[in-house]
């Protein structure tokens, strides 16, 4: 009894899975064995390309034509091109609408299918069904809604406001463009809360309950510290994604009206397949890709500190 | 020794992941020009997809029993980023030996292809319209056979012009905006203007700015010239029918499928963005009143011409025949009748007879415009496009959005020189 609370009590100084001696080392190259065809087609069709696209940037290449390495050139071109900063603009822009939104609107499912309850399955299920399905398709059924006479011009009507195509004006092109982002993406956020939720003690909760904490008391100092690495996760996701914004505003507004939807992503592609600049387009996709870290940096320092 | 064997080993490793990666890269697409394979990439000019395959499996079939020893791959695409497919081909050194190519892609892909010069026979040279020989000229250089032409008169709906007691139909600017408060008035649109940034301006705005007297790009090609009087009239007039709704407003950001446009419901009057054959199941044949070009100070029309380019790396004679084989007015008629084209020859015999649409149609081949062939082209387009709308949709001035476009676009036209 006494050796088990002695060892019970003994601080575990060693991590407990470290193998060690000939048979680990041949287990850690099957490993290894196992690993390497991802671990190969990664570096062929992701990390190569990556660092292509990298070198590309100080380069003129055009397909065809000899390539010359330009040093900073691209980028020096960039800082001077008012279309970049406006399609860095709008996807800042629209990265700050569609981010939060989104992980607010997939937290409120999360919340609402929850518990289980009768048709709770099929209804996670048609959350989760913007999803899977694919974007372009969406997006042409999302023209006819956001139209002049489409059923969101009706609705703000209604409400009182003025019915007129969000698609056609400067200032509600945007929030339009991110409420289908939104659709698209929130039932895949709320799985991954769903997930962590499930994990939430429900006595923790009762015992709050007990104590005659609110609703609003128990999501803030219970359930919403334990969502805290979810997110994180999401938050990153999300932003990532939003920063790579492109089929949506191909399909519904080709980036007008004036540019006011002209994304990076957007003029990265026009860059590299309408005008064969791929020098440039590579400058601009080195730009988003340290955008996107730089982010994630940050997102991590502020949500992520604990682990 | 361990050490030593494992560098061995990653060194080995890394050889053969290079003679891999070399080899995914040297496959057949453009290889040497001793070769006799002629990869051709062509798209669903005609729409139906068995009656394409028959089409060009039976031209194929036939060209290689004329030509033993020289085989030809056709392989069809979908219009949708064909430059995305394209470039992203050529880049990889996978591009085909000819391709189905419009005026628009000829300067772009300049550097790419064999000049026509070098395989064209000079008895086909003779064969082709002045128009459609100048629509793949760049630089005094042809670049490609023209294998079919299309042009885009005013085309007017009947039903609507019926619904107005209307039996004039209008040819001129003037004649247009006259009508189009009396069709505001009864529920319909005189027009239905694309301003949407995808859709070419070759097709929409150019026609206008043509039709107005004025030009794209300079003479020499060094400037862009649509900031001239010319061009602020065209968008000024344009932009009297999207402030007075004479032309749906959704339509100057947006292009939804043909089917859920006022066009399609019979409630637009006259368009010079469409053909015959594209309205058709909408207004029925009936119903398609064929006008000559829309005019101004001129009466220009925007037209098209398709086609096949050889590029580098082909076998040019092997490739230069088969072109040569397409183009012949007799095989080049099946690619023409099923999607209402015309043949860019001479020598042709009439496809349509008896139609008196089509024949219509056809006087306007002679007064069409393909659009600016110039290596800026597209790029002038991408700063034009978004000023275009802001002007439409009253973010500027026409002039205002003209000049700053004007501004932009000589920067870049300087670029690509």
């Amino acid at each position: 009894m006494a050796a088990v609370a002695e060892s019970r009590s003994r601080p575990r100084t060693r991590p407990q899975h470290v193998l060690r001696g000939p048979h680990a080392r041949r287990e850690a190259r099957v490993g290894l064995l196992f690993v390497a065809p991802c671990f190969l087609l990664f570096l062929a069709f992701r990390f190569g390309p990556g660092i292509a696209g990298l070198v590309l940037g100080f380069t003129d290449y055009t397909i065809g034509d000899s390539t010359h390495f330009t040093g900073l050139d691209n980028f020096q071109r960039m800082v001077h091109d008012p279309l970049f900063w406006s399609s860095l603009r709008v996807t800042v822009v629209y990265s700050v609408i569609a981010v939060p939104f989104t992980i607010a609107a997939s937290l409120g499912l999360a919340l609402l299918t929850r518990r289980a309850f009768r048709g709770s399955r099929l209804f996670r299920s048609v959350f989760f069904l913007p999803v899977v399905t694919s974007l372009i398709l969406a997006s042409t059924v999302f023209i006819w809604i956001f139209s002049t006479k489409g059923p969101w011009s009706s609705l703000m009507g209604l409400l009182g406001l003025p019915e007129q195509s969000w698609l056609t004006d400067s200032a509600l092109v945007l929030p339009a463009l991110a409420l289908v982002g939104i659709w698209s993406r929130c039932g895949y956020g709320m799985l991954i809360l769903l997930a962590r939720l499930q994990d939430v003690p429900r006595e923790l909760e009762e015992a709050a309950l007990m104590d005659g904490a609110g609703p609003f008391q128990r999501f803030r100092h219970i359930v919403a510290p334990q969502l805290k690495p979810a997110f994180f996760f999401l938050a990153v996701i999300e932003t990532t994604n939003s920063f790579q914004i492109f089929d949506a505003i191909y399909v519904m507004t080709g980036g007008g009206p004036a540019n006011a939807s002209y994304s990076l992503v957007y003029q990265l592609y026009d860059a590299g397949f309408k005008y064969s600049d791929l020098g440039y387009a590579s400058a601009l996709g080195c730009v988003l890709f340290v955008m996107t870290v730089v982010v994630a940096l940050v997102q991590r320092m502020v949500l992520g500190r604990e682990k | 020794m361990r050490r030593r064997s494992t560098t061995a080993l990653a060194l080995a490793a890394a050889l053969c992941a290079t003679a891999a990666v070399a080899g995914c890269g040297s496959g057949s697409g453009s290889g040497s020009s001793a070769k006799k394979t002629v990869s051709t990439w062509v798209y669903p000019v005609i729409n139906d997809p068995k009656a394409n395959d028959a089409y060009w499996n039976g031209l194929v079939k036939g060209f290689e029993a004329a030509n033993p020893g020289i085989t030809v791959k056709v392989s069809t695409y979908p219009w949708a980023n064909r430059d995305t497919a394209l470039t992203t081909a050529l880049s990889a050194g996978k591009g085909p030996d000819v391709a189905y190519l419009i005026p628009d892609q000829l300067p772009a892909y300049q550097r790419n292809l064999v000049p026509a010069d070098q395989w064209m026979t000079p008895a086909d040279k003779a064969a082709f319209r002045p128009s459609a020989l100048k629509a793949v000229t760049v630089g005094g250089t042809a670049l490609a056979a023209p294998v079919l032409m299309s042009s885009y008169p005013l085309l007017c709906d009947k039903k609507v012009f019926d619904a107005i007691g209307e039996t004039t139909y209008p040819t001129t600017w003037d004649q247009l905006a006259a009508l189009a408060p009396t069709l505001k008035a009864k529920g319909f649109y005189a027009t239905s203007y694309s301003g949407d940034t995808t859709a070419t301006l070759n097709m929409t705005f150019y026609p206008l700015l043509w039709q107005a007297g004025g030009d794209v790009f300079s003479a020499d090609g060094t400037k862009s010239a649509f900031a001239s009087d010319a061009g602020v009239k065209a968008l000024t007039w344009l932009k009297t029918f999207v402030d007075n709704g004479w032309t749906p407003k959704d339509l100057v950001t947006t292009t939804p499928q043909i089917e859920q446009t006022d066009l399609a419901k019979n409630k637009v009057a006259c368009t010079w963005q469409n053909t015959a054959a594209e309205v058709e199941p909408f207004w029925g044949k009936e119903n398609i009143v064929v006008g000559p070009a829309l005019g101004d100070t001129a009466a220009v029309a925007y037209g098209t011409v398709g086609t096949l380019a050889m590029f580098k790396g082909a076998n040019t004679d092997a490739a230069g025949k088969w072109i040569s084989y397409v183009a012949q007015p007799a095989n080049s008629a099946g690619l023409e009748k099923p999607g209402g084209y015309f043949s860019p020859r001479t020598d042709a015999a009439p496809l349509y007879p008896g139609d008196a649409q089509q024949e219509a149609t056809e006087k306007v081949l002679g007064s069409t415009d393909v659009g600016p062939l110039n290596k800026a082209a597209r790029d002038v387009m991408g700063v034009l496009a978004p000023q275009i709308q802001a002007a439409l949709l009253g973010k500027t001035s026409p002039k205002k959005a003209l000049d700053d476009a004007a501004q932009a676009a000589d920067q870049l036209i300087a670029r690509k020189r």
